[in-house]
């Protein structure tokens, strides 16, 4: 790991000072990383020796895709369920014998792919691993956990009203996905949660166990290594027999006009507004200039949205913008809050300022000033080996080389104030837009300034 | 110390000479008796403190060209009064740092930092006002010169002023007014320490927020942003030296407050913090937008520090961190579960603390009869749920964490500032970890008999207001 990120850091401050260095140097610092072939699996493993704490991430290459219409939901509560029981221990011998070691350990789940991590002191890397194999050999899935699960999953969405934030972000996933193939909930409804059983969640386990693709990423001391035998023997993940990899066609999706939805929750004091849209597959294969795009309109306290919103008219705490995507598609959002008696004023001031960009009425100093902070703050995405190991995680997920990273600051460095502004326009233009304000019902009133609009009740998303 | 950590990052806002001595480098020493087979990183860290009192800390890593830079100042939400209507005046000029002082004018602290790839925030406790930035290590000097400034210099300007008024007024809302859970810990905190100086809040009461001046905030400002009352703590890829010469460069010049430590023992004083027996023993019940139940059982606390508080630490942990906790065996993934979520919490102050459980019904359960259960098991718990097995499982989980708070500049730069800041040793984590050690299962046995089975609580619950339950 040291060696690697500090051949990293120094190839990019080459860049940054303009001396560029030839592809032939990202292939120099790809070869301390090093990959292995555990008998057909494939591992990828950062060393790092600072502390004595490993970081163990299984990657699987399907995820809740895999769900059908009469099982929504389903992979996400079997990788959620993993740990609810085996035929020789109970939920509560698992979490004590693995809380005992320190060890953090879950599943998440997305559209795409789904990924298990594990953390936790080395010394204990062996019986830690031994349990976690024996919870994907020997997972039972008891009814009765599951119907505890069940109950807790339907308790967590129904209270998901107490953070008006998260709701609204919910919700507006949703909408913005509108007529994708990802736009259901990976977790599934509340309406799916009531169809969970022991016999969906084991054929799901033994889909994943035999049939997806699987690669490991550890990172860690060396002697984290030890664990060879155990994915090998005890996971049973080896040879060649799984090799599926989730991939999605489908037609394209774009608005033509902007869609509004004003979605009501009772006694709200303050407006959340999300507007964003879905990334087809041909708007994603530029992520460094999406990382831009975010940067300059929501990246940080001078960014142009926070500065517009916040510094100068006071209206928010907070506004933030992203558009990312995974392997085939991607999403792009806006997000806010404002009391309720500007929620129209703070729309519109975002409207503006995305139209200002559009029509390059921006000041290039500030442009220039948030490209060098996305270039200045790469260094720290290799700070910590568990989310660098996430990131090579998701190049190999996505299809890219790992000298993408490398090659950021000087990618990143050739966009000009043109090229992004058209970017802002063809991702943020408020014609193709989604447009969410969740709050009180007497805010209807103003929504209708906006346009013509949708009105929903936030239950009807839960 | 660790769960008053955990418990602090809850409930906070988001958040030379060298005295003739030469810089104070330490190495702590492994010791196989305290680690249970863990083995503690050496740790170098270099202490310098300014003529004018100003402590700064360095600890260097040269693993990658980046720093992490904390300013804790020794100002919070303690130092307000509801008398004198100045609640949430220290969060108020945390806000209005960042808007210009006279060197770095309205928007040049940001606009600097950010161009060199930086960022910033900082948060504002009962007991700190913090700055922190994650910035590559060439803007060192940059960044001491933008912090000298503005300890100096801060400008206070109208317009900036009432634009942050605004802004704050949106983060009360988000969280507190808009959240239940939110809403319910503050009212927690405001009942627990009624009458003290933490018995105030720290984002601010509404009509003190509206009426805040800005020569309160000056006031504020003239009294406690002083290098006599700062301790700066920079971890990354820096040298110490050249740290130390320019901390002389940029800080030396400022002039102490002369008159701070009478001002400060005339306000932390032990009488400004003794507990009201009459708010024990007592329940609060309130409505809110809440589906389920909400409710906190909150017992006495202690100060940081103390060998009961390491004590109430372990005791926290064993009741309900992690799903093999007893708590959440028993209340949430058990086979008979009545809770959604349930925490304990052990939030250490620097003069005062408090002790608590709170939780979340799941749907279909009801209140009333949660409580009898509850209170009933909160009497025979003790003997069930203080194993030695628990106790080392506790033990472990607080050495992995120990760990991750060593694994990144930003994580290192706040670990030793707040120790540095609570204990006046950056280097207590060394007796927290001696202590940690040394307790034994029938020391929290006590410990937990005396608070479950002998003290009084204060009861807080919040239900749906358009329901009953």
């Amino acid at each position: 790991m040291s060696t690697f990120t500090k051949i990293l850091i120094m190839f990019t401050l080459l860049n940054l000072s303009g001396m560029l260095l030839g592809a032939s140097r990202a292939g120099d610092f790809t070869k301390d990383i090093k990959k292995f072939d555990w008998n057909g699996l494939e591992v990828t493993w950062l060393q790092d020796e600072r502390l004595p704490l490993y970081h163990v991430l299984i990657y699987f290459a399907d995820g809740a895709l895999s769900d059908d219409s009469h099982g929504k939901g389903v992979t996400n509560a079997m990788f959620s369920l993993l740990d609810a029981g085996t035929r020789r221990y109970t939920q509560k011998d698992i979490s004590e014998n693995l809380e005992y070691f320190g060890v953090d350990y879950g599943g998440n789940v997305t559209h795409e792919y789904s990924t298990y991590s594990i953390s936790g002191p080395v010394k204990d890397i062996v019986p830690t691993m031994k349990q976690i194999c024996h919870l994907f050999r020997e997972a039972i899935f008891p009814e009765q956990e599951i119907k505890r699960e069940v109950r807790q999953a339907e308790s967590t969405i129904q209270s998901m009203i107490n953070n008006q934030g998260a709701l609204a972000s919910h919700i507006f996933r949703e909408l913005s996905l509108q007529g994708s193939p990802y736009d259901y909930p990976v977790a599934g409804k509340l309406k799916d949660l009531k169809k969970l059983n022991t016999k969906s969640l084991l054929l799901k386990l033994d889909y994943f166990n035999k049939n997806v693709k699987k690669k490991i990423y550890i990172s860690g001391p060396e002697r984290g290594l030890i664990i060879r035998e155990i994915i090998n023997e005890e996971c049973g993940w080896k040879g060649p027999g799984s090799t599926f990899e989730r991939h999605m066609d489908y037609a394209p999706v774009m608005r033509e006009k902007p869609r509004i939805v004003f979605v009501s929750v009772p006694k709200a004091n303050q407006a959340q507004i999300r507007m964003g849209r879905f990334l087809n597959k041909e708007e994603i294969k530029n992520p460094e200039m999406l990382d831009l795009v975010s940067n300059f309109l929501g990246g940080g306290f001078t960014s142009l949205l926070m500065r517009a919103v916040r510094s100068k008219e006071g209206l928010t705490y907070n506004v933030s913008a992203f558009a990312a995507g995974q392997k085939e598609y991607g999403r792009s959002a806006i997000s806010s809050f404002t009391k309720n008696d500007t929620v129209i004023t703070l729309t519109e001031v975002v409207r503006n300022t995305l139209g200002q960009v559009e029509k390059q009425e921006f000041n290039v100093a500030d442009f220039e000033r948030m490209k060098s902070n996305l270039i200045g703050s790469h260094p720290f995405a290799f700070e910590k080996s568990s989310a660098l190991l996430t990131q090579l995680a998701m190049l190999d997920h996505s299809g890219h080389p790992y000298s993408k990273l490398a090659e950021f600051p000087a990618v990143v460095q050739k966009f000009g104030p043109n090229e992004t502004a058209k970017a802002v326009h063809d991702i943020f233009d408020w014609n193709r837009q989604t447009i969410l304000i969740l709050g009180d019902e007497t805010l209807k009133k103003k929504v209708k300034d906006l346009g013509e609009y949708e009105s929903r009740f936030y239950k009807d998303f839960l | 110390m660790k769960g008053h950590i955990v418990c602090l990052l809850a409930v906070m806002l988001w958040g030379c000479s060298h005295q003739g001595e030469a810089p104070k480098s330490t190495s702590v020493r492994p010791s196989p008796s305290l680690q249970n087979g863990y083995e503690l990183p050496k740790l170098t860290v270099f202490k310098k403190i300014l003529k004018n009192g100003l402590v700064v800390i360095v600890h260097e890593n040269h693993l990658l060209p980046i720093m992490s830079y904390y300013t804790f100042y020794d100002v919070g939400g303690r130092y307000e009064s509801r008398s004198e209507s100045t609640t949430g005046a220290t969060h108020f000029l945390e806000h209005m740092m960042f808007k210009g002082a006279k060197k770095y004018g309205p928007g040049l602290f940001d606009s600097q930092l950010e161009a060199l790839g930086g960022s910033t925030n900082a948060y504002t406790t009962f007991d700190d006002t913090v700055y922190h930035q994650e910035l590559p290590s060439s803007g060192l000097e940059l960044i001491m010169d933008m912090e000298a400034d503005r300890m100096a210099n801060l400008l206070l300007e109208e317009e900036a002023f009432e634009k942050e008024r605004a802004v704050i007024f949106e983060e009360r809302k988000m969280r507190y007014e808009n959240s239940p859970h939110g809403k319910l810990l503050l009212t927690m905190m405001q009942e627990v320490f009624k009458g003290t100086p933490y018995g105030g809040s720290v984002i601010g009461d509404e009509i003190d927020l509206k009426n805040l001046t800005r020569s309160q905030l000056q006031d504020f400002f003239k009294k406690y942003y002083a290098p006599n009352n700062a301790i700066i703590v920079i971890v990354g890829d820096v040298d110490h030296e050249k740290v130390f010469a320019l901390a002389e460069q940029k800080f030396g010049v400022l002039q102490a407050n002369s008159e701070l430590a009478a001002l400060k023992k005339s306000k932390d004083g032990a009488a400004s913090y003794l507990w009201d027996d009459k708010i024990f023993g007592r329940s609060i019940r309130s409505k809110g937008t809440n589906p389920t139940p909400l409710f906190y059982f909150a017992y006495k606390g202690e100060p940081l520090g103390t060998r009961r508080a390491f004590v109430m630490d372990i005791l926290a942990a064993m009741l309900g961190t992690g799903s093999s906790s007893y708590f959440n065996q028993k209340y949430v993934k058990g086979q008979k579960p009545t809770l959604n979520s349930i925490s304990v919490g052990n939030y250490n102050l620097k003069y005062s603390g408090v002790f608590y459980i709170g939780g979340e019904l799941l749907q279909k359960q009801y209140l009333k009869r949660f409580e009898k259960e509850f209170q009933a098991d909160l009497k025979q718990l003790c003997p069930k749920a203080i194993t030695e097995r628990a106790l080392q499982k506790a033990k472990n989980q607080f050495m992995v964490s120990y760990f991750n708070e060593l694994s990144g500049n930003d994580d290192l730069a706040s670990f030793l500032g707040v120790r540095e800041s609570a204990f006046g040793d950056y280097n207590y984590y060394v007796k927290e970890l001696e202590t940690y050690h040394a307790i034994t299962r029938d020391e929290v046995l006590n410990v937990c008999s005396d608070i479950m089975e002998n003290s009084k609580y204060l009861y807080l619950s919040m239900v749906d207001g358009d329901a009953t339950n």
